[in-house]
């Protein structure tokens, strides 16, 4: 009876070590998810106003030949985002066209191969349109979507 | 006449039972008290991480309203005894995103930070 207390007793004493080592060691990949998440968001941030550089955002190339991506680092993250030009048309309610300059954005851990394939899991993608003033240039970007993996 | 029923215990099986319960009742109140104290520093972290979260997306929004050469606030409460800081001022670039470090503390000083880009739509 004596043993069977004490087995009882350091049963239940390890299933609270347990409880508590699990609850410490489960929250490091969590931490690391939302640091990668938030790296992803930062690159297509630093994406999109590189593309705004552009004289003809959404028609001329989002990349060069020369660099086919872009790159950022935050978090301790290393996050390439890979850009495809979306450029469409539409027509406003007074019957005006209208051009839909449209950026999609994939960003992703930067191993070495394009987002979206099975290596390179999209962390974050968006969809961004330049608005053009008149006199030429971006007068303001919008956001159309944005989604995080979960 | 006595029979074995009624022989009782020597004082040395009474002593070892004793110290057999002492050590596993001071054992599962250690257990106990180390697990009170991981759920509360565990609840800690998770506050922590929700403060430091909320303040992130609190500033990409007030970022949303930024005009090239202003200055956005930041409009985030955090809980009882928690702070939030490290965003707010002059609005970032409208070619780059800035990388802005915001940082939540917690009552016991527990710290977390985390790095966000910012840019001007």
């Amino acid at each position: 009876m004596a043993i069977a207390f004490v087995v009882g007793i350091g049963a239940l004493t390890g299933g609270l070590a347990s409880l508590v080592t699990s609850s410490a060691s489960r929250r490091a990949p969590v931490e690391q998810a939302r640091n990668q998440q938030y790296a992803a968001e930062g690159a297509i941030e630093d994406a999109a106003g590189r593309v705004r550089l552009l004289a003809d955002p959404a028609v001329e190339p989002c990349v060069s030949a020369r660099q086919d991506h872009y790159s950022s680092a935050l978090n301790r993250a290393r996050i390439r985002v890979d850009c495809t030009n979306a450029l469409s048309v539409t027509r406003s309610r007074t019957g005006t066209v209208v051009e839909q300059r449209d950026v999609v954005f994939e960003a992703c851990l930067d191993v070495g191969v394009r987002c979206g394939t099975a290596a390179a899991t999209v962390l974050a993608r968006a969809r961004i349109n330049y608005e053009m003033a008149a006199g030429g240039g971006v007068a303001r970007t919008t956001v159309q979507t944005w989604s995080t993996r979960p | 006449m006595r029979t074995m029923r009624d022989r009782g215990e020597s004082l040395v099986e009474v002593i070892i039972t004793i110290v057999v319960v002492s050590v596993t009742v001071t054992a599962l109140i250690a257990g106990l008290s180390t697990a009170t104290t991981a759920a509360t520093m565990h609840r800690e972290h998770v506050t922590a991480d929700l403060v430091i979260r909320s303040y992130a997306e609190a500033t990409k929004l007030a970022v949303q309203s930024c005009t090239v050469g202003g200055r956005y606030t930041v409009a985030y409460t955090p809980p009882a005894g928690y702070s939030a800081s490290g965003a707010g001022g002059v609005c970032p670039s409208i070619t780059s995103a800035e990388v802005v470090r915001v940082t939540a503390r917690s009552p016991s000083g527990l710290v977390k930070s985390l790095e966000i880009g910012l840019r001007t739509p």
